[in-house]
């Protein structure tokens, strides 16, 4: 086991210096079954390369910064076992669909615009004084978001999209699903400040379901489930009588 | 500006491959999807063309029925049956319904929908059948 070797080909770019990412291979020891890909990539960082760039924080899968496509697919690298890929060399690569800043470092500029443009908080017309209580909420009322609500802007589901990748003026999965998320919330009165931003062009009607987003969300937060019901609910709306409701 | 201002960082733009949709099952099948679409559009556009052409009398009309058109009606068969078969199993995730405040679960909503399917098919080759005699 002391012998087993594991070989990480990790994306390098700088952007001072080369033209385009390149792939460099280290050969590291493979010396526990519980290690992740991430741990591969702090112990080249500490013990062969330090100036290996890439985002993580939490080592657990709750903070969403370690995503990264490795073999191809985007990952959590937190929760990526490189017992599921040896004796076969591991590669690492920046998120697909988004500019790449240096080696394993993707600029996420745009996911935080589109975050911020569907208002990803609770809005009421009238605040409620804090004197006046908890706003209680049923079981049920909570089943209607919390699975919407696990999203961690991981943006696994934008690297999975094609369609974000082929036009990425498209709002995309996690942003339409957390939306949604707050829509269902029983305490929010914001689905009309939300509608323009997602049911644009830009928005859920741009995306043709090709379900990959849902594929390979670490979370089962189902983003493409999100982003078929509300075009559901945005026609009914427009079809209904009186669907123009709050 | 000043002239002290920096310049952006330089960031090395993604591109989407051509080929990106052979590089994943999920791609591929979600292709061959919108792909069923295409010889189902052409068909039902040859079909309004034999509904003209039958308009003009009995006398004058003989449907096609060239064995290149034949092969091409069955193809386009197994295309709109594997659309219809993956757009009613997807409206089991679109379609959301509650009974006593109580969501209804997907699968018995894909049943429904197949279910539905099958009477409508029914129905419809029934009527075809009687006109037809």
């Amino acid at each position: 086991m002391a012998d087993k070797r594991i070989t990480i080909q990790a994306t390098r770019y700088d952007p001072d210096k080369d033209e385009r990412p390149r792939l460099q291979s280290y050969e590291i020891p493979f010396s526990d079954d519980s290690m992740v890909v991430l741990d591969a990539l702090n112990y080249i960082k500490s013990e062969v390369d330090g100036s290996l760039s890439y985002r993580w924080s939490c080592r657990m899968g709750i903070c969403g910064s370690c995503g990264m496509m490795v073999n191809g697919t985007p990952k959590l690298t937190c929760n990526a076992f490189l017992r599921d890929y040896w004796p076969r060399p591991v590669v690492v690569e920046p998120l697909n669909n988004f500019p790449v800043i240096r080696d394993l470092v993707i600029d996420m500029d745009d996911f935080m615009h589109k975050l911020k443009a569907i208002k990803p908080w609770i809005i009421r017309r009238q605040e409620i004084p804090l004197g006046a209580g908890e706003h209680r909420q049923t079981n049920e009322q909570i089943d209607d978001f919390r699975q919407f609500s696990q999203c961690i802007n991981c943006m696994l589901c934008y690297a999975a999209c094609p369609v974000y990748g082929l036009n990425n003026e498209f709002l995309g999965p996690a942003a339409i699903a957390l939306a949604r998320r707050y829509n269902l919330d029983s305490r929010d009165q914001g689905l009309k400040q939300r509608l323009p931003v997602i049911a644009d062009n830009e928005g859920v009607w741009e995306c043709s379901f090709v379900g990959e987003c849902s594929v390979v969300c670490p979370k089962g937060v189902d983003p493409a489930k999100a982003i078929q019901q509300t075009k559901l609910d945005t026609t009914m709306r427009f079809v209904l009588p009186y669907g123009n409701r709050d | 500006m000043t002239t002290e201002a920096q310049a952006a960082p330089r960031e090395y733009r993604w591109r989407m491959p051509a080929n990106w949709w052979t590089r994943n099952r999920h791609y591929f099948l979600y292709v061959v999807r919108e792909f069923t679409v295409v010889p189902i559009a052409l068909w039902l556009l040859w079909l309004l063309v034999e509904i003209k052409r039958a308009g003009d009398g009995p006398a004058r009309y003989s449907p096609h029925g060239s064995a290149a058109f034949v092969v091409f009606s069955v193809i386009t068969l197994v295309f709109a049956l594997y659309h219809s078969y993956t757009f009613l199993s997807l409206a089991g995730v679109i379609i959301h319904f509650k009974v006593l405040d109580r969501p209804l679960p997907s699968r018995l909503i894909v049943l429904a929908q197949f279910a539905l399917w099958a009477v409508a098919s029914v129905v419809v080759g029934f009527v075809l059948i009687w006109f037809a005699r």
